[in-house]
C-alpha cells in the first residue's frame, strides 16, 4: 500500500548480503533473513533500537561473527568464510578501542605493520592520516593522554589507514555531548568524503542516520523495515512502525471511504482525510494516516473545505526557543501535535494554552500507512 | 613391495573404491586436525595439568582409604582371577572413623574451632574493612599494603612469634610479671586460647581483604538514601549496608571456615594435647603411625565434610569478579 | 565520636598485627639463649646464621625451588585463566573449573597427602621421581597455578575484549594478538602472580613435608622442627632477616604503584589543558 523506494542511480554495488540469518544459542534470531546492497562510496546507515540486530550484522560483516545462514559478498568476492584478518574490511569501535600500550603513531601503524608494508611507506601512510585527522603534534602521546574527541580521530586514522573498501562505524556519535557531537558529525562526513571510501554505520539515533548517511535502513526485530534515503524514509514510512519510529508523528486511524487512482477519502474520527496519493484497497479497509507535527498548520479560523482539518482545544505549550509544538485535544480525545517555528517574536495570533484551534494540513502531507 | 602391485592392481580396477578411500582417509585427517586445532592444544594442556594433580590424586586418595596397609606399599584393589578382575574394597579404616569417639569428637572440635574462628573474624574483620573503605582515598592503598604486608611475611614465622610470646616465660609474661600486673604467669599456651587466637591471627586477612573489596565499591548514595528516608545509623548500617556486603561475608567466610578446618601447623605449634584437630590427626596418621589407608579415610571424610562450604563459594564466586562457571 | 571508634579500631587491629612482628625482630638482637628474656643487645646470632650451615642450605634449595615454581605457575596459570575468560562453553568446563580453584580453599594436608599418593603411584608405575626436589616442585606448582590463575585472571576480565576484536580487524592472526596485545596489557599482573607464587613456595611448610625426601629439607622444614623442639633464637634471626628483605620488597613496589598511577592521573588530567578537542 506504501509507495516504492526510488531506484538507485546506476552505480556499482560494492557490498552485497543475500539472505543472511544470525541464530545465537539455537534460539535467539538476532538477524533474520536480511538482505541489502550498498553501493560505492554510499554512507549507508543501519537504524534500529537496542536489540534489533543492527550490531550483531555489523559484527557479520565485520568477520567477527558468523552468518547462519546467507552469504555476504564484498566487490563480487564471497568473503562469508573469511576470517576478520583477511576482510578489506576495518571497523571504527564505539570505545575506540586504542591500544593503550601503544602510541597514536603506533596505534596506526599497527594494521600496516601486519601487512608487512615497508618502513618508509608505513611512515608515509601514517603521517598523511595523522594529517587528515589532524594530529599531527599528538603522535607521540598514548591514549589515556587524549581527550575523547581526539581518541575519536586517532581511532578514525587506525581505521582508514589501511585504506579499506569498506569502513564500518559503531555507533560513532554515541560518546559524545550534543554539541560536540554537530562538530564531530560534520568533521567525520567530510573526511569520509574526501576519503571517498564507504561506510555502513550502526546508530540509535536517528538525527545522527538522516545527517550522516545517504542512505538508511531501519532495523527492527531483527529485520529491515524500510530502506531508502532520509528523505524518503522520513516522508514516505512504508509502515506505522516506521513512521513511529523516525521523529514525531500524528496517527489517525479511520476506515477507506472512497479511492482511485490518485486520491482515496479515509473517514477517521475526527475528520475526513483527502490523501493526495492512490492505493489500492476496498472500500471499508480500515487503514491508518499519519501526518507529520510541523506540516500541520493551526489558525483561529476554520479552514476552507471539508477535509483535512479538525478542531480542538490547546493542552500543552512546549517551547523549545526555535520552535514551539502545540498539543491539541480533538472531540474524540485525541490528542495531536503541530509544530510551529517561531519566526517572528509577535505572532500575528499569538497561541496559547487553553484556545480553540483549527489544526489543518495538505493533502499532499499525508500517508496511508500499513498498520 | 608386492603389497605395492596388488594395491596398483586393486586401483586399476576400483577406481570408485579408491576414492572413497582417499575421501575417507580426507574426512579423519580433517577430524583429526580439528581434534588437535589450536584451541583445543589450548584447553587441553592445562586441563591435563590440573587433571593430574588435583583430580587423580583425589580419586587415589579414595582408593587408597578402601584398603589395606601392607608392609612396603598399598596392596592393589583389583586382583585378576580367570580374567574377571575382582575388587576388594576394605571398609577398615572407615568403619574404625565412625566407631571411635576420639575421631568424631575431633571433627566435631575442628568444626567447631573453625566456626569460633570464622566468627571472630567476621566481629573483628568486618568493622575494620568497613573503616577502611571509608577511610580517605589517598589513604586507603597505604591501609591496604599494611594489612598485605605480614601477608607476605612467612605465616610460620609469624605464628612462631606467638609462641615466644605466650609461653609462661614469654615475652608477654615477663613484661606483665616485672610491671608487678600479676603475680603468676598466665596460662596462654598450649590451650584453646593459644589456638583460636593462633588462628584468627593468621586468617584475619583473608576475611578482610574480600569484605574491603566489596565494601569499598558499596555505593555511598545507598547509605544517604537510607538516612534520607529517616533511619539512624545503626538502622542504616543493618538493614542496607549489611545485606550489601553479603557476598564480601561469604566470600570472606569460606576463605577462613574451609582451610581452618583442616588446619595443622597453629595447632601443632600452639595448640595443645586437648585441642583436637583433624589435620593433626591426618598428619600423625600419616607421619607416626605410618597408615596410609587410615590417613586417606580421614581426608576423605574431611573433604565430605567441606564441601558444602565449598560448593557454597563456588556458586558465590561464580557471580563475583574473577571467573564465571 | 565515630571518627575516633574507627581509628582506634583500626590502630588496635594493626598492633595485633604487627605485634609478633616486631618482637621477633628486637629479640633476634637479645643475647640470651632464652629467647623471651631480655639480656642485653648483642648480634651473636646473626654471626651464628652465618655459619648455620643446614640453614644456609635450606635456604638455597628453598630458594631454588620457588623460583622454577614462579615460572611454572605463572605459566599453567595464565593458560587456566586465558582458556577460562576465553572460551565460556566446552567439554567439561564446570569440573576444570572446580579444579582450578580448588587447591585455593583445600586444607594444605589433603593437598599433600593426595600429590604424595598420586606420585608414589607415578613412581611405583614408571620407577621415577623420587622423592625430592622434583616432587616438593610440583606441589607447590599446583597451589601456584590456582593463585595465579585468580591473579591473571582478575587482570584479563577487566581487559576489554574489543582490543582483541580491533587487533584482528587490523590483520592479526589470533597468535598474534596474544603476543602483541594481551600479552604486554597482562604483564604486570604476571609480575605480581610469579611475586606471589615465589612467596607462597618459599613459605610453604606442610605440602613440602609430604612431598620430600631424605636430604632434602627447605628453609621452612628447618624452621618447624626447631620451633616444634621449643623456643630457638636462630629462627628469631632467620626471621627478622626475611621481613626485612619482603618488607623492603614490599614497600618499594608499593611506592612504585603509587608513583606510577600518580604520574597517570596527572597525564590524564593534563589532556583537557590541551585546549580545544
Amino acid at each position: 500500500m506504501a509507495t516504492e523506494p526510488k531506484p538507485n542511480k546506476v552505480k556499482t554495488d560494492l557490498l552485497r548480503v543475500e539472505g543472511v540469518t544470525k541464530v545465537f544459542d539455537g534460539v535467539i534470531k538476532a538477524v533474520d533473513d536480511v538482505s541489502l546492497t550498498v553501493a560505492q562510496g554510499e554512507i549507508f546507515a543501519l537504524l534500529g533500537g537496542s536489540g534489533c540486530g543492527k550490531s550483531t550484522l555489523l559484527r557479520l560483516l565485520a568477520g567477527f561473527e558468523a552468518p547462519t545462514k546467507g552469504r555476504i559478498f564484498l566487490a563480487g568476492q564471497d568473503i562469508t568464510d573469511l576470517p576478520p584478518y583477511q576482510r578489506p574490511i576495518n571497523m571504527m569501535f564505539q570505545s575506540y578501542a586504542l591500544f593503550p600500550h601503544l602510541t597514536v603513531w603506533q596505534n596506526i601503524a599497527f594494521g600496516l605493520q601486519r601487512d608487512h608494508m615497508p618502513k618508509e611507506k608505513i611512515a608515509e601512510r601514517v603521517e598523511s592520516m595523522l594529517k587528515l585527522v589532524q594530529l599531527t603534534s599528538f603522535a607521540q602521546r598514548k591514549p589515556h593522554q587524549l581527550s575523547g574527541g581526539q581518541q575519536q580521530r586517532v581511532a578514525l586514522a587506525r581505521s582508514l589507514a589501511k585504506q579499506p573498501k569498506l569502513l564500518l562505524l559503531d555507533e560513532p556519535l554515541g560518546a559524545l555531548d550534543k554539541k560536540l557531537r554537530e562538530k564531530t558529525q560534520v568533521e567525520l562526513v567530510s573526511i569520509i568524503e574526501e576519503v571517498g571510501v564507504t561506510c555502513v554505520l550502526v546508530t540509535h539515533d536517528q538525527e545522527e542516520a538522516m545527517t550522516m548517511a545517504s542512505t538508511i535502513a531501519v532495523m527492527r526485530d531483527g529485520t529491515i523495515l524500510q530502506t531508502g534515503t532520509p528523505d524518503e524514509v522520513y516522508e514516505q514510512p512504508n509502515s506505522r512502525q516506521v513512521a513511529e519510529f523516525i521523529g514525531d508523528v500524528n496517527i489517525f486511524e479511520g476506515q477507506i471511504d472512497a479511492y482511485s487512482t490518485d486520491h482515496v477519502l479515509i473517514r477517521s474520527d475526527a475528520c475526513m482525510h483527502y490523501v493526495m496519493h492512490g492505493i489500492s484497497g476496498r472500500v471499508g479497509l480500515p487503514v491508518v494516516v499519519a501526518v507529520r507535527p510541523e506540516k500541520v498548520l493551526l489558525s483561529k479560523e476554520q479552514p476552507a473545505g471539508e477535509v483535512n482539518w479538525c478542531v480542538g482545544e490547546v493542552v500543552a505549550v512546549v517551547y523549545f526557543g526555535d520552535h514551539t509544538i502545540y498539543h491539541i485535544q480533538l472531540a474524540n480525545a485525541q490528542v495531536i501535535k503541530a509544530q510551529q517555528m517561531n519566526r517572528n517574536t509577535e505572532l500575528a495570533e499569538a497561541i496559547a494554552s487553553g484556545d480553540r484551534v483549527y489544526a489543518s494540513w495538505s493533502g499532499l502531507a499525508l500517508v496511508v500507512l500499513v498498520q | 613391495m608386492p603389497h605395492g602391485v596388488v594395491w596398483l592392481w586393486l586401483c586399476w580396477f576400483n577406481k570408485s573404491s579408491i576414492c572413497a578411500y582417499w575421501s575417507q582417509l580426507g574426512v579423519m585427517i580433517i577430524h583429526f586436525k580439528k581434534l588437535f586445532s589450536g584451541k583445543n592444544i589450548l584447553i587441553l594442556l592445562p586441563y591435563l595439568w590440573l587433571t593430574l594433580l588435583v583430580a587423580v590424586p583425589l580419586l587415589i586418595v579414595l582408593k587408597i582409604s578402601l584398603s589395606e596397609m601392607s608392609a612396603t606399599s598399598v596392596a592393589d584393589m583389583v586382583s585378576w582371577s580367570q580374567g574377571w578382575p575382582t575388587i576388594k574394597i576394605n571398609f577398615a579404616s572407615y568403619l574404625f572413623l565412625a566407631t571411635d569417639p576420639l575421631y568424631i569428637d575431633t571433627y566435631l572440635s575442628s568444626i567447631k574451632y573453625a566456626l569460633l574462628t570464622t566468627l571472630i573474624c567476621l566481629v573483628v574483620g568486618f568493622p575494620f574493612a568497613y573503616f577502611m573503605a571509608r577511610a580517605p582515598k589517598h589513604l586507603q592503598s597505604m591501609l591496604l599494603m599494611l594489612i598485605m604486608l605480614p601477608f607476605w611475611t612467612s605465616f610460620l614465622l609469624r605464628i612462631y612469634a606467638w609462641k615466644t610470646l605466650l609461653v609462661s616465660n614469654g615475652i608477654i609474661n615477663n613484661v606483665l610479671l616485672s610491671f608487678g600486673l600479676i603475680n603468676q604467669p598466665l596460662a596462654m599456651m598450649n590451650n584453646s586460647f593459644s589456638l583460636i587466637l593462633g588462628m584468627v591471627y593468621s586468617y584475619l586477612p583473608f576475611m578482610i581483604l574480600p569484605l574491603y573489596a566489596n565494601l569499598s565499591k558499596l555505593d555511598v548514595r545507598f547509605l544517604e538514601a537510607a538516612a534520607d528516608l529517616g533511619a539512624s545509623a545503626f538502622k542504616t548500617f543493618w538493614l542496607v549496608t549489611v545485606p550489601l556486603s553479603k557476598a564480601g561475608i561469604i566470600a570472606g567466610s569460606m576463605l577462613v571456615f574451609i582451610p581452618a578446618v583442616g588446619e595443622y601447623v597453629i595447632p601443632e605449634l600452639l595448640g595443645g594435647s586437648d585441642t583436637l584437630m583433624i589435620g593433626r590427626v591426618l598428619w600423625d596418621e600419616f607421619f607416626a603411625n605410618n597408615d596410609w589407608p587410615m590417613a586417606s579415610a580421614v581426608a576423605v571424610v574431611m573433604m565430605l565434610l567441606i564441601l558444602l562450604p565449598m560448593s557454597l563459594l563456588n556458586s558465590y564466586q561464580s557471580r563475583q569478579v574473577e571467573f564465571e562457571p | 565520636m565515630n571518627k575516633i571508634f574507627a581509628r582506634t579500631w583500626l590502630i588496635v587491629v594493626y598492633l595485633f598485627l604487627y605485634l609478633p612482628i616486631v618482637t621477633l625482630v628486637i629479640y633476634s638482637f637479645n643475647d640470651s639463649p632464652l629467647v623471651s628474656i631480655w639480656s642485653q643487645a648483642s648480634l651473636r646470632w646473626y654471626r651464628a646464621l652465618a655459619n648455620d650451615r643446614d640453614l644456609i642450605a635450606s635456604v638455597v634449595l628453598s630458594f631454588k625451588i620457588a623460583l622454577i615454581v614462579g615460572l611454572l605457575s605463572v605459566l599453567f596459570g595464565t593458560l587456566t585463566a586465558f582458556v577460562l575468560t576465553k572460551y565460556k562453553r566446552f567439554y567439561g568446563r564446570t569440573f576444570f573449573f572446580s579444579m582450578a580453584t580448588a587447591p585455593l580453599v583445600m586444607p594444605d594436608v589433603i593437598v599433600g597427602l593426595s600429590l604424595l599418593l598420586m606420585l608414589v603411584s607415578v613412581q611405583h608405575w614408571l620407577g621415577f621421581p623420587d622423592r625430592g626436589l622434583l616432587t616438593i616442585l610440583l606441589g607447590h606448582a599446583l597451589l601456584g597455578t590456582a593463585y595465579a590463575a585468580v591473579v591473571v585472571g582478575s587482570r584479563l576480565k577487566e581487559m576489554d575484549i574489543r582490543l582483541d576484536e580491533a587487533a584482528m580487524d587490523l590483520g592479526c592472526k589470533p597468535r598474534q594478538v596474544f603476543r602483541l596485545i594481551t600479552f604486554p596489557l597482562i604483564m604486570p599482573s604476571l609480575i605480581s602472580a610469579f611475586l606471589l607464587t615465589f612467596t607462597l613456595s618459599f613459605d610453604d611448610v606442610v605440602l613440602a613435608s609430604f612431598l620430600s625426601g631424605p636430604g632434602y629439607s627447605t628453609l621452612p622444614m628447618v624452621i618447624f622442627s626447631r620451633a616444634r623442639l621449643g623456643l630457638n633464637p636462630s629462627i628469631n634471626a632467620v626471621a627478622a632477616v626475611t621481613i626485612a628483605v619482603v618488607s623492603v620488597t614490599v614497600i618499594v613496589s608499593s611506592i612504585y604503584q603509587m608513583r606510577t598511577q600518580r604520574k597517570r592521573n596527572h597525564e590524564i588530567a593534563m589532556r583537557y589543558s590541551d585546549g580545544i578537542q
